[in-house]
């Protein structure tokens, strides 16, 4: 984690709770980010081991949530060594120049029905671009379990450079789901 | 006719045809790549096979090199004409060097182009690429270094016809040791030479 991360997290952290934002803790051993792609026409499916998230969400007051998700782009795992070797390169993640993607959610809202939208921002390669994340939330006491899907077009992040940057080989559609199990923490 | 029938070590033996299963591999993986109706992931996967059997061969072709400055092959037969025996040599030389450049040719291809894939040998260890881009201009480069591992296939193909026929020709016409030397050991079937230096 670089300084300016520590900062943003540190900064969340220290976001007074008004009665209302509860802070969440992620577990990272029952959470998962997940991806999936289509390579010369064969779905794969892959996940980043690897990921923190800092979460504020009071579901009473969705729209004062925010969440910062840091996912280690080397940490990307598809099953086969070939691909995973190739993920951090230049072409794709670039992980020498930028190791993390980040979402950042400026607030939440509230679909109804369990349902709820994560308004934010997302970056990857240093390209920024606004992304709304629905996700089912179900609430068990002080425990959370958040599901949700985003279909992402991998080259608006400039993921896939040079010959990669067009569906000829490697789809552009990209599916990130992201499955977050997490409680309250104490004090908050 | 010498009776004394010298055979190559059985490293050499071992190394010799397990490179000739690669090299038979690696052509004809080599024209189905290039010229084969296959599908892309057919292709890609195709791609990353002779990646895997070409450095296989590399670094085969290396130990046999090793080894056989260690171990020196048997002689030509006795009352073999010179001009065969210099024919011969570089037919041999010219079969190790292909067996050292080709796969160098391929990997610097490799290594050059654009679509900058990880070699990953058999699925399992990543192979690096050559510092060539640094070198040389890659667009360029890819493409003679592709010409050279295209043309360097055509003709090791070439030569390995010629290696077949010469060693067929001493077999059924001259009638001499020349091919049972490399034969794979059978066991029981060994000649006196395997013996010989222990005892």
């Amino acid at each position: 984690m670089n300084v300016r991360h520590l900062a943003i997290l540190m900064a969340l952290q220290a976001v007074p709770s008004h009665g209302f934002a509860a802070e969440w803790q992620v577990d990272p051993a029952k959470s998962a980010i997940r991806f999936s792609g289509v390579q010369v026409g064969v779905p794969f499916t892959g996940g980043f081991q690897r990921f923190e998230a800092a979460v504020s969400f009071d579901p009473g007051k969705p729209e004062t949530g925010r969440a910062t998700v840091l996912v280690d782009l080397t940490s990307a795992r598809t099953g086969d060594v070939q691909r995973d070797e190739a993920l951090p390169q230049k072409d794709w993640f670039d992980v020498k120049a930028e190791a993390k993607a980040r979402f950042e959610a400026t607030r939440f809202v509230d679909k109804g029905e369990g349902r709820y939208e994560a308004v934010g921002t997302l970056t990857i390669r240093g390209k920024a671009k606004p992304v709304t994340l629905p996700f089912r939330l179900s609430l068990d006491g002080d425990k959370a379990h958040a599901v949700g899907h985003l279909d992402l077009v991998r080259t608006e992040f400039g993921v896939g450079q040079g010959p990669w940057a067009s569906a000829q080989w490697v789809a552009l559609d990209v599916g990130v789901d992201v499955d977050l199990v997490a409680s309250i923490k104490p004090g908050t | 006719m010498a009776k004394d029938t010298q055979r190559y070590s059985r490293v050499a033996i071992l190394l010799h045809w397990v490179s000739a299963l690669c090299v038979l591999a690696l052509l004809g993986m080599g024209l189905l790549m290039v010229h084969g109706d296959l599908a892309p992931m057919r292709r890609f996967q195709l791609y990353q096979w002779h990646k895997s059997v070409g450095i296989t061969v590399l670094l085969l072709t290396i130990l046999r090199l090793a080894w056989r400055l260690k171990q020196k092959p048997p002689p030509h037969p006795d009352g073999m004409p010179a001009r065969e025996r210099r024919m011969a040599s570089a037919a041999h030389h010219a079969l190790y060097g292909l067996l050292v450049g080709l796969p160098l040719a391929g990997w610097a291809v490799v290594s050059l182009s654009p679509f900058n894939i990880p070699t990953v040998l058999f699925g399992q260890i990543p192979w690096p690429h050559l510092p060539l881009s640094e070198l040389v201009d890659a667009a360029a480069g890819e493409a003679v270094m592709k010409r050279v591992h295209a043309y360097g296939a055509w003709f090791l193909g070439l030569l390995v016809l010629l290696h077949v026929a010469a060693a067929l020709r001493h077999h059924w016409i001259l009638r001499d040791d020349v091919l049972r030397r490399m034969s794979p050991a059978l066991r029981g079937a060994s000649s006196p030479s395997l013996t010989r230096s222990s005892s």
